[in-house]
């Protein structure tokens, strides 16, 4: 008896976790412009559990699959500005596809290969590939070497928290290259002339920053009120 | 967004298969531009010139080659695998075959590289040697992993008594299948280079001379065993050839004297010094008949003076 409600105990607290994790993600799918409804937003506990519970009480991760399509506003900001050579550019997004990887430990290229395979048999645009352990040297490069898609790693504890509700941690809004264009047109400058922010940055890896891309930091002031400053991803 | 369409002909995550795919397609965007077009982007740009895209497309180049090194390397670990091709192999005496792909492959590693070999190997849960089929160990000590007493062979304690006792972290013992697994492989590891392969040279044969541990152990055997008598050693000695110049430029290079650029010529200064002007002592100063009345700086008059003498005016210096 005693061991059972261990077990139980010990099923509980994995489902409470990986419900955080789990809602997150959700944030972070809306965050970053995804199409994400109200429901799955604040979706609560029991929900989660009567959903993704195996008999076990223990989360069954093989079911948490997540699709999500971008949204107008997202296409808008992904859109390069017509030039001359490309007078119509398509919006370099389009639909995202995050996947838990169900093994416990020793997560390497043998993963990464399967989720890299149905990534592009599905023609996804964007990966989330979501471990419980770290992934190998080695699964990391193969990760990162799909040409034509984006595949990102992040791991369940780093998604616990949502980092940006974070009271010390100021907005980051993404700027369309339209506006990027007007901000460098304001104040005269050439893009590498800003502030930078690195890639691997942990907003910027929430936001699935590319290089390139420019973010606007709003900060509260105690003189001025809003300090807005802006950083170049590099 | 051409690229994306459902036209791939493969579905896989290897990046040489998409290196083959791009091949056929587009030309990569990283080769070299033709002149026509370093011409065209020069012309937008006043203040470029030809010497500076080239110093760029330098610098490019020499990134696009590690990148590629990186990627050649990520797949000969995908290959490495798969060995050994059969599984009932025995990695005491491995296949031919076997021998030559892990010897071939291992050339472009790095020791971090092939301790990521290891890493990917447990994962799959092989032992960490390449050439061995079995299964690595694995000892259930919870989560924790912690620490293990390793014992070794009786008498191996101090003063040659009992046994001498090790305390090594759990991990570094599963890596492998038997101890005898472990040696193999870390034989393997010390002969590679530390040298990342784009930085290596032509005359750098450390890493692409690998010898398996069993090999190396046979050439051990075969050459001939010591003696210990003194005409052996003479004979030895003298069979040598150290009075031969080439010979004795052999063995120095063996002991890592001399470098091996130096008979190329390119750092090998000779300096000798000048043997002339030094030996000779130079002669006290003698009173000379024109000395005598003065004027002279060690037997030589100023030409000034001179012409006065002849015209017989007063020297002034005499006079004071």
């Amino acid at each position: 008896m005693d061991g059972d409600s261990a077990h139980s105990m010990e099923a509980e607290r994995e489902m409470t976790r990986l419900w955080r994790t789990f809602r997150t993600v959700y944030e972070l799918l809306a965050d970053r412009g995804y199409e994400v409804s109200d429901n799955e937003l604040v979706l609560p506990l029991e929900d989660f559990r009567a959903k993704y519970a195996d008999p076990l009480g223990y989360p069954d991760r093989t079911k948490m699959k997540i699709q999500a399509r971008p949204t107008d506003t997202m296409k808008l900001k992904y859109t390069a500005l017509p030039s001359k050579a490309n007078p119509n550019p398509q919006p370099d997004c389009g639909t995202i596809y995050v996947d838990f990887c169900p093994d416990s430990s020793g997560v390497g290229t043998k993963q990464v290969r399967a989720f890299n395979h149905l990534v592009d048999e599905n023609n996804f645009h964007t990966g989330i590939f979501i471990t419980q352990t770290p992934i190998s040297p080695s699964a990391v490069r193969l990760l990162s070497g799909v040409p034509g898609r984006i595949c990102e790693h992040f791991q369940e504890q780093d998604l616990l928290v949502n980092i940006t509700r974070h009271e010390l941690v100021p907005k980051h809004v993404l700027l369309s290259p339209e506006e990027k264009g007007k901000l460098l047109e304001r104040y005269r400058l050439k893009e590498s002339q800003l502030p930078r922010i690195q890639i691997s940055d942990p907003v910027a890896r929430y936001l699935g920053l590319r290089r390139g891309q420019v973010v606007k930091i709003i900060r509260k002031s105690e003189t001025a009120g809003r300090y807005a400053s802006y950083r170049w991803v590099i | 967004m051409a690229q994306q369409g459902p036209s791939h002909p493969l579905k896989t995550s290897l990046p040489e298969t998409y290196a083959a795919i791009n091949a056929q397609q587009p030309p990569p965007s990283y080769l070299y531009p033709s002149q026509e077009e370093q011409d065209k982007y020069l012309e937008g740009r006043p203040g470029a010139t030809q010497q500076h895209l080239e110093i760029a497309l330098e610098h490019a180049q020499q990134i696009q080659t590690q990148k590629d090194a990186e990627d050649v390397i990520l797949n000969h670990i995908l290959e490495l695998l798969e060995l050994p091709s059969s599984p009932a192999a025995d990695p005491a005496t491995p296949s031919q075959e076997d021998t030559v792909k892990l010897k071939y492959s291992l050339a472009p590693f790095r020791p971090s590289d092939y301790d990521n070999l290891i890493l990917e190997r447990n994962f799959e849960d092989l032992c960490g040697y390449a050439l061995c089929p079995r299964k690595h160990r694995k000892k259930n000590n919870g989560p924790q992993g912690g620490f293990q007493f390793k014992y070794g062979p009786k008498g191996s304690g101090p003063g040659g008594r009992g046994r001498s006792v090790d305390i090594v972290s759990q991990d570094r013992i599963e890596k492998w299948c038997s101890d005898a697994c472990a040696e193999r492989a870390l034989w393997i590891r010390v002969q590679l280079s530390e040298k990342p392969v784009w930085e290596r040279r032509a005359g750098d044969t450390r890493g692409t001379t690998i010898l398996l541990l069993e090999e190396a152990r046979a050439k051990r055997l075969k050459a001939p065993a010591a003696t210990s008598s003194v005409s052996s050693v003479v004979n030895d000695l003298q069979s040598m050839g150290l009075g031969n110049r080439d010979r004795s430029r052999e063995l120095a290079l063996e002991r890592g004297d001399t470098s091996l650029i130096r008979p190329d010529g390119r750092v090998n200064v000779d300096i000798r010094e000048n043997q002339h002007g030094s030996q000779q002592v130079a002669d006290a100063p003698q009173m000379r008949p024109e000395d005598a009345n003065g004027g002279s700086i060690e037997g030589y008059v100023p030409r000034e003076r001179r012409d006065m003498d002849q015209d017989g005016d007063i020297d002034l210096l005499d006079q004071i």
